[in-house]
């Protein structure tokens, strides 16, 4: 059996990337919009783990795990911010939140 | 070529699908049609089902989870430092060692803050006052 | 095994030329501490962190005029980031001064130990910022950075507007910092190295594919550009510096900028310039592809949307920020050029710009913590009510718009001698046309304060003046407005050297 090829992966990752980015700007549930930014991290994670394989070089698999450590801290920060805002005005919806004017 | 390797997992697809799909269809054929609003209701462990299920939960849940993930997550940079940490020896040690002490020190304040407390609301001993202003209301709103 | 040890050694070797960034660390970690301990003295954590921060800027500046690469080419330390660092630690030190007199902090009975802990963070993550040449350290340095200023933004979090801006930060810096990443990971997979000076000899020789590379290149700008809030990555800044703190504002409005533009200006200098030289015709190791183009549009866009959007804001918070937009855009124009005649003009404008920005906001929280509001309504009457500080924001306004004789209108000066150097005139015009519409709105102000009758209600009337120790330090920032606009030549020489190593 052969291997599969590199470009399956980074179609795969463009495609995760694409889904993310758009479910970052169409969504209007703060929480799902941090899901699809998981997604977007995921999809760079999937990214740099198959250069990394296919160059046989171990410095993308290293990135990795940065960018797996500081989603983390993002996601946290950002249910913790959206909390703070949830206790002051009952809602997760992102276009429910306009004091500021645009 | 990369269409077998692919080619099997498609395979497998398909037939799990026709698996579910036929052992369904078939059921319907065969089994009697009975409904009663018993049998209907979502089934919770026998109990009759309260309330709507769309509650939310307590805010502390999110508040452990949020520091659960920090502390679970940090915790894959200790894989690559595994790999190397034999050929780097004291180095590598001592780094780890500042690393996780600074992770302690984020414990410390959550635990100095009281954020991981799991605070139990105290139990309110009902009064004889308030009993007799709650059955009142209660008989106004009769 | 000898080459385990010689790795050991250059990384024990770094560790001595990286004791400013553990100086802060561990200031950090002491104020979270003694925040902790003694609970009854409220500021003990912004003495500390004070104190931590002056202690750094005296190991830092053993590490004047030493260029050294780290910890197996992760960071540097050379001049160029030792400048920015200094620049930095006296933002972070006049900030937490500020901060020592601003009301809406301090109200609620609001614990404080956090908000100077983490402005020492945003402090390490800037640190490293300035000297990273890795994708791995460049990430992780603006990741710190940005956390730290998600959570700063959101800090007084009984007040709406402030968790609404931390909403809004968070979202838009998140985004932008996943689309750096994978801009990032394609330049990482074109070029096999995360090791910025090896991309671009990868890219020299002219073996990779150049189609990822102007991507990833591009989706990298998105990341930087939203750090320098240049349009059209601006869209979280006018909302975020309404809603934040307003010490925080300014903060993120000259710190926060600054770190984004020292990464900027290294990254592209290294990566998609041609190593010794500072030929303008050679911007562009890639053929057909302009880079000092789009740096010149994005320019141009910058500076004209945060002007004239300026003109209509009645909020004076709102409308500092449109105009430190508009700064930005004027930075920008020097990138354009790439020399080490911009870049040195770049140095030079922003410590003029940290004096003068960074005053004007803290007059703004001065009238703030009096009458209660940033709108400008409000500011009608206040020459009258408010002497002193109206002076006071006048000059820094003057110094703003670029009128002699003050250090905005030296700043500006070399800018547009560093363009003009290398022919772009219509840079150039399209900057000085610019300049005349900020007089508009930096008038506004003026007027406002100066020349329109105060209203008849009189309670709200009062003469007013600030404390006599923050007084104090607007004093001295209009002072320095004053003298850098007369004599300047210190920091100039500074500049200058501090730009040598980019040949």
């Amino acid at each position: 059996m052969n291997n599969i090829p590199l470009e399956y992966y980074i179609a795969l990752s463009g495609i995760l990337f694409t889904i993310g980015t758009l479910g970052v700007i169409l969504r209007r549930n703060a929480i799902i919009v941090f899901m699809s930014l998981e997604i977007m991290l995921n999809s760079v994670n999937l990214a740099f783990i198959s250069f990394a394989r296919y160059l046989g070089d171990t410095s993308g698999e290293i990135f990795v795990f940065f960018v797996m450590a500081v989603a983390a801290a993002e996601s946290a920060i950002g249910l913790a911010i959206i909390l703070a805002l949830f206790r002051k005005k009952q809602t997760i919806y992102v276009d429910e939140v306009n004091v500021l004017k645009h | 070529m990369y269409l077998t390797t692919f080619g099997i997992v498609l395979v497998f697809f398909i037939v799990g699908a026709l698996f579910v799909a036929v052992g369904l269809f078939t059921a319907a054929l065969v089994r009697p049609k009975n409904p009663t609003p018993e049998k209907l209701r979502t089934y919770e462990s026998g109990e009759i089902p309260m309330g709507s299920p769309w509650i939310q939960f307590n805010n502390r849940f999110y508040i452990i989870g949020l520091a659960y993930i920090i502390f679970d997550v940090e915790l894959v940079l200790l894989f690559p430092w595994s790999v190397v940490y034999k050929t780097l020896g004291w180095y590598s040690f001592i780094a780890m060692v500042i690393f996780l002490m600074i992770l302690i020190i984020g414990l410390v304040y959550d635990w100095a803050k009281g954020y991981l407390e799991w605070d139990k609301p105290n139990p309110v001993i009902p009064q004889l006052n308030e009993l007799i202003i709650h059955r009142k209301k209660v008989n106004k709103e009769n | 095994m000898t080459i385990t040890q010689s790795y050991l050694n250059n990384l024990m070797a770094s560790v001595g030329y990286f004791a400013p960034e553990i100086a802060i660390v561990v200031t950090f970690i002491v104020a979270i501490l003694f925040d902790l301990m003694f609970k009854k003295s409220k500021n003990i954590a912004a003495y500390i962190s004070i104190i931590g921060l002056i202690i750094t800027g005296f190991i830092l500046s053993g590490n004047i005029g030493i260029s050294k690469s780290l910890f197996d080419g992760l960071i540097v330390v050379d001049p160029y980031s030792t400048f920015f660092k200094f620049l930095f630690l006296i933002t972070t030190i006049l900030i937490m001064v500020m901060s020592l007199s601003y009301k809406e902090l301090y109200d609620n009975n609001r614990k404080v130990g956090e908000y100077y802990s983490m402005l020492v963070g945003i402090t390490f993550g800037m640190f490293l910022l300035a000297s990273a040449v890795n994708l791995i350290t460049i990430y992780l340095s603006i990741e710190i950075l940005s956390l730290s200023s998600y959570v700063l933004a959101g800090y007084t979090k009984e007040i709406r507007r402030a968790s609404e801006a931390s909403l809004k930060y968070v979202i838009y810096g998140s985004l932008s910092s996943g689309i750096m990443v994978y801009g990032m990971s394609l330049l990482y997979g074109a070029t096999m190295t995360l090791d910025v000076a090896k991309i671009n000899v990868a890219i020299l020789s002219g073996h990779v594919e150049l189609f990822p590379i102007i991507i990833g290149g591009l989706m990298i700008l998105v990341g930087f550009g939203y750090k320098m809030s240049a349009v059209p990555f601006h869209y979280w800044t006018p909302d975020v510096y309404e809603g934040a703190p307003i010490t925080i504002t300014s903060y993120l409005s000259v710190a926060s900028k600054a770190a984004g533009f020292a990464v900027f200006i290294r990254f592209f200098k290294d990566l998609y310039l041609l190593p010794a030289t500072s030929d303008i015709n050679i911007w562009n190791t890639i053929s057909n592809f302009h880079w000092q183009t789009i740096v010149a549009v994005l320019s141009v866009l910058t500076m004209t949307v945060g002007n004239f959007v300026a003109l209509w804001q009645e909020n004076v918070k709102r409308l500092l920020a449109y105009s430190s937009i508009a700064h930005a855009g004027y930075i920008l124009m020097a990138v354009v050029v790439m020399t080490n005649v911009g870049i040195t003009s770049i140095l030079l404008y922003f410590v003029f710009y940290m004096i003068m920005n960074l005053g004007a906001f803290f007059v703004a929280q001065l009238f703030a913590n009096k009458i209660g509001s940033d709108d400008l309504k409000d500011y009608i009457g206040l020459g009258y009510r408010s002497p002193v500080l109206a002076v006071l924001m006048t000059v820094f306004l003057i110094s703003l718009t670029g009128l002699p004789p003050t250090a905005g209108f030296i700043g500006k000066f070399y800018i547009f001698t560093a363009v003009l150097d290398k022919g772009f005139v219509w840079l150039a015009v399209i900057g000085v046309l610019n300049s005349v519409v900020s007089l508009f709105y930096y008038a506004k102000i003026f007027r406002n304060m100066f020349l329109r009758s105060v209203a008849d209600d009189t309670k709200n009337n009062f003469k007013f003046s600030a404390p006599a120790f923050p007084l104090s330090i607007a004093y001295v920032l209009a002072f320095a407005t004053i003298l850098f606009g007369l004599y300047f030549s210190p920091i100039l020489n500074w500049a200058e050297n501090s730009v040598t190593m980019f040949k």
